[in-house]
Order: C-alpha cells, then structure tokens, then sequence
C-alpha cells in the first residue's frame, strides 16, 4: 500500500511538472506570435508611407550619406527611452525601490542588466538585485560594466539621465547627505538581510553595556533607523522573484514587510513586456496597512 | 463553535492524504487567513460573521493539518497595525477572542486528549486586562502538551517581536549575563517569541494579498511561500493539499539553501570567537606572539565560557518569561 502511495506520489509530482512545462512553452510561443502578428500589422501599416518616404530618402542619402546615419540610431534610442517614459507614467504607481530577486543557479549578467536598465527608464530610482550565493557580490564589476554597456546600447551614448551608482555595503558613509536625484543600482547578498540586523542589534546592545542606553528605551524606529543608515536605501515596494523556488531566501528580511512578491519563471531570456506585466499588477494591489 | 474537530476524512481526502505524506511533509505551517472582511462582504452579512466563519475555518484546518500529520500551525490572528481599525472592529474582535479562549479552557480535557498545546506570540500588554488573564490561563494550562502546538500571533508585528528580541539581548547584558559580543543571528532567535519552534516550513496566505504583512519576517527567510487567491473562509482540503504540493516541489532547492545558509552561520561564529579570542591576548597577553596551540586552547575555552553564558541567559529569559504567564494567572484566579 505504502508503495502504491509512494509511486502515485511521484506520478503526480511528474503531471505538475509536464504541466508546469507546457504552460511557460505555450507563454512563450504565444508571445512569439503575438509579436509577430504584431509586427505584419505593423508592417503592412506602415508600407504605404515607406513606399511614399522612400525616394525623399534616398534623395537625402544621396546628398549626403554621413549626416543621416546618427540621427538615426539616436533618434531610435530617443524614441525607445521616451515610449519608456510614457510607460511608466502610465502606470497607476510605481516601486520607489524594486528588488531583483534571482533564485536560479546561474545568473545570466546581461539579462539582469537589462531589467535594472528598463527599470530605470520607466522611472524607478532604486533597483536592487540579489541571490541567495551572493553572486552578484562577487562579480559586483561584471554586472556594472554590463549595466554602462546595456544602458549604452538601450538608450544611446547619452546615459546621461540613468547613471549608475555602486553601492556595496558600508561603502559610503558621506553618501547619504548627499540628495541624489539619479537613478541607483543595489547588489545585495544575504550577509545584508539578518547579519545587518545581529550587527545593529550588538551596536544597541554595546551602547547599554557602556551605560549609554538603558534595554528599556530600544524601539521599532531607532533599530529601524539604524538599519535605515547603514542600507541608505529606502524599503522595496516591490520584489520581482526569478526562478522555481518560491521563497525569499534571506532576502532583507526587516525591509519587506509590505513587499509585494510577484513571480516571473525565469529571468533568461525575459523581455520588456514581462517586466511591464509585473509593473501593471503592482500598480492594481492596494495596501490597507492593517485598516 | 469549538477550537476540536473531531471526524475522519471522507474516502478520497484520506487517499490524497496519504499519497501527498508518501513525499517530504512541512512539519510546521504558517497562515495569514486573510479575506474574513471581503468574504461577509461578498455574502451580505455583518462584519463580525465573516470574522466567526474565520475563526470556524481554522478549526476545520486544525483538523486537516492533524491527518495530515502537520504538528504545527501558527495563525496571524491579530497585527499591532489592526488597533488603527474603527473602535467597532477592534471591540468586536477582543470580544470574539475573549469567547474562543473561554471556550478554549472549557474545552481542556478534548485538549489535553489531543495532546494540543497553546501558545499566544505578541505583547498581551497591549490587550484588554480580562483577555490578559484568560489567555494566560490558556497557555498555563496547556503548557505539559506536546503533541500538537498552535501558536496564535495577537497583537503581533515581525519587528516589534525582532525589536523585543533585541531589547531582551540588552536585558542580559544590563544584568551581567552575557557580553554584547555574545549577540548572533542564533541568539536572536532564541530570543523571539517564537524561541519554541522550529522555522515554518511553509508559509501560506489567503485572499490573493502577495505581501507577509510584518508577519514572521525572521522565521521566514527560508520557508516556502505559497499565496492562494481564496478567500480564508472558503478555504478548503483541497487548497490546503495544493499548497503542500508546491512545497514539495520547492523542498529540495529550500533545504539546500538551508543548508548553506547554516553553514555559513557556523563560519560566521567561529570568526567572532576568533576575533574575542584575539583581542583578549592582545589585552592581557605578555607581549610574545601565542603559538598556535595555544590560540587553539584559547579558543576552545572561549567558546565554552561563551556557551554558558548563553544557556544562563536563556534560562533566565524563560524563566522571566514564565513568571510573566504565571503572574497574570494568579491575578486573575484572585481578582
């Protein structure tokens, strides 16, 4: 009996699993397709007017072929960052700070790098992004110079607007005097998530040992304050969890407490518009904050 | 409506039962029964019977979790953010849990039967005197058990009880117990109100909210977390068998990152042993560098001294902490 359980068990494990397979293979083929309806509707909208602005073009090209080929890649990237912009102002609200969350065995640099790039174009100043290896942490120069490259090739040489700030742990002290209006990108490891609370907790815990603070005075705000100033980043509105495992995996547990959790299956290969899909059903979810 | 179900599961429930515990079964569960409001809402009845058919459904759950072997649950039954509720609410509420836990202790001997013991995570100061003292009464009397625990989170957030841990850290070391060096992510969490349980293993939220609300933000970090878009009231077997699937089907990855996670926990130790170590040769040390057996005996005796420490601590915590239970439960037999 126990083993007619125990095979009946696997059979079903194995059901969830094809099931789960085929469900992001339809997604994706879905999306393929509808991108490419999308594209022929497009194309044979726009056939007449190539076919009208041809001959001016050519004439211009003509006249002088250096002049034409910048604008062009600029104006493209121009337009893409500016339809960014209108998408994210479009949004109900939108995340001061998201978090990246990869739960996958390896990280892929230029996918990430894409997504914390289109999350600053449409908007959002503090992206953060985590595994539970501390990864990121490790290779922190890799993931910048793929950050600067994707942020060059998505929105033109002129980053000028979306500059990238480093901010590794306990880095810069000055720093948080200094009112920045730039976009920032966070690498965070687990070390930052209980090891930042055990740390402030021996700061308080030192400052009664000196007979500086009596136990009785410690509160939510001064350990949330202290946790505050050693992160400099304000608590995440949002995390965008990447990969099969459903949990947090250490990720800032004191920061997450009216964190939305959204889901993608896996951050290979994702493209805008999942992103936007995920900014779209955070701006749908209302917080009562306990009323 | 009692806290003990009693019943068997219907033919086909007992069959799903089994072949789900053929696989790895979370041991400890977590709930946020979210969507009572929304639920009385939904069927146009009063506020306070959503909260009743609530408060019914997790006595249905109770008795699933029994079959299926799950030995713990612990509720989110009451926020520190819910006392900004209209005066109505809140009132209505106390009222609703003063009922249950009077009930609760006329149920006893059914509890005692089951082996279920009561605990309530929060600061109870918060609370009414009268529910105080019941739900002392309540956990006193169900302490011994040890079958099956239900941890009941009232006046509850995750970091009032991580900011209560700390302030009881700083107690001990006010009282000379342990050093504020002696402070780890162990301690801590020996220090919660949750100090008696293991971590949930899985962690589940009605109601289609995908936040954890200030809700086990600690105990959490490695748990499953499977949000379920019905409402708590309408919570079923079947729901409760999806959300063990899906922690079956995260079981591996999580408990390598358990896994991991200890590991580097143990690393992290032995650093600030070797560091105490350390800084104490160079205080009282004669000048000449220590050979390495020497450090080595050095260390091992600091870890032991260390671990005393702890374990004095903590016996005072509890006892501080028994007393407290104890104290209202006298009070209340007198008043």
């Amino acid at each position: 009996m126990v083993l007619l359980y125990c095979l009946l068990w696997r059979l079903l494990l194995v059901l969830v699993h094809i099931n789960k397979a085929l469900v992001s293979w339809l997604r994706v083929r879905l999306r393929n397709w509808k991108g490419r309806l999308w594209e022929r509707a497009m194309a044979a909208l726009l056939l007449p007017v190539a076919l009208a602005g041809f001959p001016d073009h050519q004439k211009e090209l003509n006249q002088d072929p250096h002049a034409n080929t910048n604008p062009v890649t600029g104006n493209r990237s121009a337009g893409r960052r500016s339809r960014w912009l209108t998408d994210g102002r479009s949004l109900e609200k939108l995340p001061v700070h998201i978090g990246l969350l990869v739960a996958e065995e390896e990280p892929s640099y230029t996918d990430i790098a894409n997504l914390a790039v289109w999350c600053m174009a449409v908007g959002i100043s503090y992206v953060s992004v985590y595994d539970s290896h501390g990864m990121f942490r490790k290779n922190n120069s890799r993931l910048l110079e793929e950050i600067v490259r994707q942020q060059q090739d998505l929105l033109g040489v002129d980053g000028s607007k979306c500059n990238v700030e480093f901010l590794s742990k306990g880095s810069d002290k000055h720093q948080h005097h200094v009112v920045s209006c730039r976009p920032t990108v966070k690498v965070l490891s687990p070390e930052d998530g209980k090891q930042s609370i055990v740390q402030a907790a021996q700061q308080l815990c030192r400052s009664v040992e000196n007979k500086e603070r009596s136990s009785k005075d410690i509160s939510v705000s001064m350990l949330d304050l202290l946790l505050r100033e050693s992160k400099n980043v304000p608590d995440p509105e949002l995390v965008v969890k990447f990969g099969p495992v459903d949990s947090t995996l250490g990720f800032l547990p004191w920061h997450i407490r009216l964190t939305e959790f959204i889901s993608l299956p896996s951050h290979r290969n994702v493209s805008y518009e999942d992103l936007l899909g995920v900014l779209q059903r955070f701006g749908a979810c209302q917080q009562r904050l306990g009323q | 409506m009692s806290w003990i179900r009693e019943g068997e599961l219907n033919l086909l429930e007992k069959i799903s039962a089994n072949i789900l515990k053929a696989g790895p079964m979370p041991k400890h569960v977590a709930f946020i029964m979210d969507g009572n409001r929304r639920f009385a809402r939904k069927k146009n009845m009063e506020r306070q019977e959503g909260h009743m058919q609530g408060f019914n459904k997790l006595a249905e759950t109770l008795r699933w979790c029994k079959h299926l072997n799950i030995q713990e649950v612990t509720v989110y039954a009451f926020s520190i953010e819910n006392f900004k509720r209209t005066k109505n609410e809140v009132d209505g509420l106390m009222e609703l849990a003063k009922k249950k836990f009077e009930k609760l202790l006329e149920e006893r001997d059914n509890l005692e039967k089951h082996g279920v013991c009561v605990r309530v995570l929060g600061d109870l100061n918060m609370l009414p005197l009268d529910l105080q003292q019941l739900i002392a009464k309540a956990v006193v009397t169900t302490k011994a058990h040890n079958k099956c625990f239900l941890n009941v989170c009232f006046a509850y957030t995750s970091r009032y009880e991580i900011t209560n841990a700390v302030r009881e850290m700083a107690w001990g070391v006010e009282q000379g117990l342990i050093k504020a060096s002696d402070v780890s992510e162990a301690l801590l969490s020996e220090c919660l109100y949750s100090n008696n349980s293991p971590n949930p293993d899985l962690l589940i939220r009605t109601s289609g909210e995908v936040r954890l609300s200030d809700f086990l933000l600690w105990q959490t970090s490695h748990s499953c977390l499977v949000f379920q878009s019905v409402l708590w009231p309408e919570y079923s077997f079947w729901n409760l068998c999806e959300a063990i699937l899906q922690y079956q089907l995260n079981h591996k990855s999580i408990q390598k990152a358990r896994d991991l996670h200890g590991e580097d926990q143990a690393l992290l130790q032995l650093e600030a042993d070797r560091a105490c170590v350390a800084e104490h040769m160079q205080h009282h040390g004669n000048g000449k560098p220590a050979d390495a057996q020497r450090r080595q005996e050095a260390l091992l005796h600091y870890t032991t001294c260390r671990e005393e420490r702890i374990q004095d601590f903590l016996e005072a915590l509890k006892h501080k902490r028994d007393s407290y239970f104890n104290d209202l439960w006298s009070d209340g037999i007198l008043a």
